[in-house]
């Protein structure tokens, strides 16, 4: 609920649209109100007195009283949808930016996939909320009280039939509704069983195929969708009770009021009238307590939403610039100084009291197994994360003085996983730098030894890549992502394992682009390969979070073990043929 | 307003229900419709049964508004306080009768329709097993899963509201209208002339958010593609300080979606208080009629009261009719979109008599193989080649070169499209597809791991295998190293994808799983190129443990592993355009030879 009043600040700015709402939507309920207490008056006043001109009158009136009804109603609908739909694009825009600003830390406590539902799904499902709460939540609960207190005031004959229908209304209502919940609850669990098991049969279909488990699949099929069939259909026939119970219980009032208004008819305390505008009263009271009891089921389900939206809004951006950064342009001299990490406080660090001096323009290589820690070390360089303990320097400086964004923007950085956005291969490569020059990208590409198999797509550069870029290889993918990374012209290049899937005879040709473009850079080249990094400067052997040795490839085989041991395993192994 | 409630209340406040976007269409409704009559026609006796209560509750839910006004001029106004009880008594009875008539239809017909989609539903993923592998390259799984669950869950939705809803809102209209003629056609005439102007401005509704609702998908639907692109790569994003631009981009998407949003919003919430309008005037109409008629030509008030409670009756399924009609149409074109489906041919047949063989020594021989995706662009031809028994056989070659669609033939994924395939001297159709199947292990470049424990995944190489053999085969392919350190080592629980292990750690898996398959037939396709190159020297081992008297077909791009081969072929563009040996190869100075020298330079 607290989160619920978070998010009114949203609503503040189109406060007004949010009251003119249902001020309209009162006005239509009120009009709706007065027509049963209307036609009783033309047949108890008009009919029984035989007074045209007082009917026509009264006809006149509820045509009026109808034509503002219709106002209200559009006027409401109006405000409430401008309301919603502001608020919801608002909310969604501060969600976005704060989610873009997030730091690694956050994204993975939230996980992508449920920020991307926060941003999609719950804003939609809050923007639905607010536009019932304005329209219908008004109209039922107006159109419940209106009505008992209008058949209070001018049917208190009838009234005793209230007393009994509207409780056992009211009490069905919440004893379905909540029971709903609860079954469409568990109707939903085997849902998501069974949208699963789909799922995964047709992303591992060539998998089930090879193994030839067609037969085994459909068995665990049956047995969720079985499931499935039965609890919907219990829960729909359990909640199918409910609307003709309703039906049953407004109707035994319709035969109450036939009865009780016989007998005061008779005895003359009421007129004929009193009875039918009573039916009709009896009718908006259903409608009310049934529209309300739906919207609050509605309401009940955005709670959750809201709840996870303001998380996310209350997450710190814990990465932050200081106030008054450096302004010195980085030339990239980069310094270790004891720096441990844990992605997870208070668990094992992921880096140890890691300490090593890169000189400006030095190539760093890192080597290790996988798990050791060398994405992390060199995610540190661009301060994707903050150390724990010890101090990160970039040209002397500790990192955390620069502004984040000119830091970054010195870096170059071509990350593990080769991710591509949707656009042409240009537009992807100049991501690294829209101001390049044609020439600057055909460079980039070259360097990256991407040319020639662009070359043989049919339009070039200009190939539209897919989502994820599945349309090329992993290797074609690589090299994009190294040329994005070139093309910045960067103080300091980050190469994180990015030639796994490139064929060996191209990852020399890119090696020694690099040597001849980057020589003023710092570069890192992480990678499991020694042919990747033989040619470093100072090559860092991790092992399980500390740098275990460090040196030029010939001192490492010559001192350490471990270096040997790679060294040996990989000995002879010539590189890749092809990607 | 009376509101005398036939079927399930409307869900809103407002009678007449909510505007739920633009109808697909379906292409071929009539035989969609038979189709779907088919699955409804094995439940016929429920079917039957529900249509008779529909018409048996509505023809009740027409007696009551005729008996009150009854009750009203016969007794109430003659102060007839006796009569009056009895005819509430009948009517209490009438209702009693309704209400349970409603749920029992509703009851039954949810059966009905539970069934259905249930059938419809294993059938559709009975087809998706069956298909073959050409159908899932060339759709979307998106796409595909939305017809199992929105189209099916349209039909679902159809089946158990609308059908009866349709019907009795059908009988309804039909019905009141005989009444409110048979009890004053002049009034019945006035009546009926709202009917016209509730179907026109429900139409002229329809017709402008359709346009406004398509602009606002459209939009909605490009913004959740950008969030879903950006967020996915925010990596990307945050190590090339483009937040700001990333964030006007999603602004300009969002503003668009305000615009179009408030557009269509505002236009279909319109859909409610017209409709109210309409039952007011429609229940004016009566009433200042009526009442003028009661003055001058000396109507009776029961009957106005009956024609109140009717118009009430009347109007609402008219105005829920429109409606009901889309939520069926829906359903229609959601079904069109399962049988479509379900009439994509399936993966071919056995032959008749087809070979069970309960070992295969091994032998493989193409003879001039030719294969092709699309018809008019080939990606395999003359390919020819013997591997004998117990051989191993790398196939190397440029990305796209065809690699991977020869070992694909021997799974019979795909089919050749020319010449022939023989294993063990047969060719490869004369036996029982999942006869081959059984017996070829497969260890594929993109591993798939199923939500479950460790244990399980690496079990679906085996389904009978006990745990010893589970982890034994774990060992082998040296995935026990971490599984021990995994937090409930084989009962591990992973994700769907797997996505909690690291690509290296799920090959580990799948490579288990082949092991513990025990196949004739092995086929490695880049097994191993996400390990890292220590583990890797500990899977060869484990591999040439599994390889040792099978016959192996190996994709591999480590010079290494092709290197002790016994046949190398050299695939380009489709074709082998050089065999043999490593040594021979070498000295051919050929393709293979280029590239080696060109590694060691």
């Amino acid at each position: 609920m607290q989160a619920v009043l978070k998010l009114t600040k949203y609503i503040r700015p189109y406060i007004v649209f949010a009251i003119i709402a249902p001020v309209m939507m009162l006005i239509e309920v009120g009009m709706d109100l007065l027509q049963p207490t209307i036609l009783q008056h033309i047949i108890d006043d008009g009919i029984s007195q035989g007074d045209t001109s007082y009917i026509i009158k009264m006809f006149g009136l509820m045509m009026g009283t109808s034509m503002i009804a219709l106002i209200g109603g559009i006027g409401c609908s109006v405000y409430a949808s401008k309301t919603a739909v502001n608020f919801a694009t608002d909310l969604r825009q501060d969600l976005y930016e704060t989610i873009t600003y997030f730091s690694n830390n956050s994204k993975d406590k939230f996980t992508l996939g449920k920020l991307i539902t926060n941003l999609t799904s719950d804003v939609e499902m809050l923007q639905r909320a607010v536009t019932m709460l304005l329209k219908i939540f008004v109209r039922g609960p107006m159109m419940f009280i209106g009505a008992v207190v209008i058949v209070f005031v001018t049917a208190r004959e009838l009234f005793p039939i209230l007393l009994v229908v509207v409780p056992i209304l009211a009490f069905a209502m919440y004893f379905f509704t909540s029971l709903s919940g609860k079954l469409f609850h568990k109707v939903q669990r085997v849902v998501d069983q069974v949208n699963t098991k789909v799922q995964e049969n047709l992303a591992g279909i060539r998998v089930i195929k090879a193994y030839n488990r067609k037969n085994h699949q459909i068995e665990q099929f049956t047995d969720v969708n079985t499931q499935l069939m039965k609890r919907s259909m219990t829960a729909d026939q359990i909640i199918g009770v409910l609307a003709p119970l309703t039906m049953f219980v407004v109707n035994l009032g319709i035969v109450a009021a036939l009865w009780l208004g016989a007998i005061k008819v008779e005895s003359e305390t009421i007129k004929v009238g009193v009875i039918l505008a009573f039916i009709n009263y009896l009718m908006m009271v259903m409608q009310g307590l049934m529209s309300s009891s739906m919207v609050l089921v509605q309401l009940a389900r955005a709670i959750p939403s809201a709840g996870r939206i303001v998380e996310v809004l209350d997450e710190k951006a814990d990465i932050q610039s200081p106030n008054q950064p450096v302004q010195n342009s980085v030339r990239g001299e980069v310094e270790f100084q004891q720096v441990s990490f844990s992605y997870i406080k208070g668990t094992e660090p992921v880096l140890k009291n890691v300490n090593f001096h890169a000189k400006a323009g030095e190539t760093i290589g890192i080597i290790g197994m996988t798990g050791s820690g060398k994405s992390t070390l060199v995610k540190m360089v661009s301060r994707l994360f903050d150390v724990d303990q010890g101090v990160v320097k970039i040209d002397g400086v500790p990192i955390q003085q620069y502004d984040v964004e000119q830091l970054r923007q010195s870096i170059g950085f071509a990350p593990q996983k080769a991710t591509l956005f949707s656009k042409t291969i240009a537009d992807n490569i100049r991501y690294g730098n829209e101001m390049a020059s044609d020439d600057r990208l055909e460079e980039a590409l070259l360097a990256a030894c991407a040319t020639e198999f662009i070359e043989k797509l049919p339009s070039g550069k200009e190939h539209l890549l897919t989502q994820g870029a599945t349309n090329l290889s992993g290797g074609q993918k690589q090299r994009l992502a190294m040329a994005r990374a070139f093309i910045r012209k960067p103080a300091i290049l980050v190469l994180d394992d990015v030639t796994s899937a490139v064929d060996s005879i191209s990852e020399k040709k890119i090696q020694q682009a690099i040597e001849k473009q980057f020589g003023q850079a710092t570069k890192f080249i992480v990678s499991s390969k020694i042919s990747s990094i033989r040619h470093a400067d100072q090559i860092l052997v991790m092992d399980d979070g500390q740098i275990v040795a460090c040196g030029s490839h010939e001192e490492l085989l010559k001192t350490n073990s471990m270096y040997q041991e790679i060294d040996k395993t990989q000995e002879g192994k010539g590189g890749t043929l092809h990607d | 307003m009376t509101k005398n409630p036939v079927g399930p209340p409307s869900t809103m406040g407002h009678p007449g229900g909510r505007f739920t976007g633009p109808v697909v269409k379906p292409k071929n409704q009539k035989q969609t419709l038979l189709r779907i009559w088919s699955y409804l026609k094995l439940q016929k006796v429920e079917l039957i049964s529900v249509i008779i209560i529909v018409v048996m509750s509505t023809l009740l839910s027409l007696v009551g508004p005729f008996l009150i006004g009854k009750t009203i001029d016969d007794y109430i106004v003659k102060l007839d306080v006796n009569g009056a009880v009895k005819m509430a008594l009948v009517l209490a009875g009438i209702y009693i009768a309704s209400s349970v008539l409603t749920w029992v239809q509703t009851f039954v017909m949810i059966r009905i329709s539970q069934k259905t989609i249930y059938r419809i539903r294993q059938q559709l993923f009975e087809q998706y097993q069956s298909l073959p592998l050409a159908f899932f390259d060339q759709r979307k799984q998106g796409d595909l899963m939305s017809r199992m669950t929105n189209d099916i869950e349209n039909l679902n939705a159809a089946l158990s509201q609308s059908v009866i809803q349709i019907v009795s809102s059908f009988l309804t209209i039909v019905g009141t209208a005989f009444a409110l003629f048979y009890l004053d056609w002049m009034l019945a005439l006035v009546t009926l002339t709202v009917i016209p102007l509730i179907v026109w401005a429900t139409k002229q509704i329809i017709k402008r958010s359709s346009v406004n609702y398509k602009e606002r998908q459209r939009n909605l639907g490009a913004l959740n593609g950008y969030i879903e692109e950006t967020i996915s790569n925010a990596d990307i994003i945050t190590l090339f300080g483009k937040e700001k631009q990333s964030i006007e981009e999603f602004r300009e998407a969002n503003e668009k979606l305000r615009t179009s949003a408030m557009r269509a919003d505002t236009i279909s919430g319109f859909m409610g208080p017209i409709n109210n309008f309409m039952n007011n005037l429609g229940l004016s109409l009566v009433i200042g009629t009526g009442a003028i008629m009661a003055v001058t030509s000396g109507l009776s008030i029961g009957v106005i009261a009956s024609f109140v409670t009717y118009t009430r009756q009347f109007f609402r399924p008219i105005n829920q009719l429109s409606n009901l009609l889309n939520t069926f149409q829906s359903a229609i074109a959601g079904s069109e979109r399962v049988f479509e489906i379900l009439d994509e041919s399936q993966e071919v047949a056995d032959v008749t008599n087809a070979k069970v063989k309960n070992t295969f020594a091994g032998n493989v021989t193409f003879q001039n193989v030719d294969f092709a995706y699309e018809q008019g662009k080939p990606i395999l031809h003359g390919i020819d080649f013997h591997a004998q028994a117990g051989e191993t056989i790398a196939i190397v070659g440029p990305t796209g070169s065809g690699k991977t669609t020869i070992i694909q033939l021997l799974t019979r994924f795909y089919d050749a499209t020319g010449g022939r395939i023989l294993l063990d001297g047969e060719p490869i159709e004369h036996y029982q597809m999942s006869n081959v199947r059984d017996h070829v292990g497969v260890v594929l470049q993109d591993t798939y791991l199923f939500s479950g424990t460790v244990r399980e995944n690496i079990r679906f190489g085996k389904l009978d295998a006990t745990n010893e053999e589970v982890e034994e085969a774990a060992k082998v392919a040296f995935a026990h190293n971490y599984i021990k350190y995994l937090p409930e080592q084989y009962e591990t629980v992973l994700t769907s994808g797997g996505l909690n292990l690291s690509q290296g750690q799920r090959q580990l898996i799948a490579i288990a799983r082949a092991i513990l398959e025990d196949p004739d037939l092995l086929i490695l396709d880049e097994a191993t190129s996400s390990v890292d190159t220590m583990t890797e020297v500990h899977i060869q081992k484990g591999l040439s443990n599994l390889m040792k008297g099978r016959t192996s077909f190996v994709i591999a791009h480590r010079l290494k592993t092709i290197e002790n081969a016994n046949q190398i072929l050299v695939i380009n563009e489709g074709k082998i355009v050089e065999r043999g040996n490593h040594q021979t190869l070498m000295n051919n100075q050929g393709f293979y030879a280029a590239l080696q020298s060109q590694l060691m330079a």
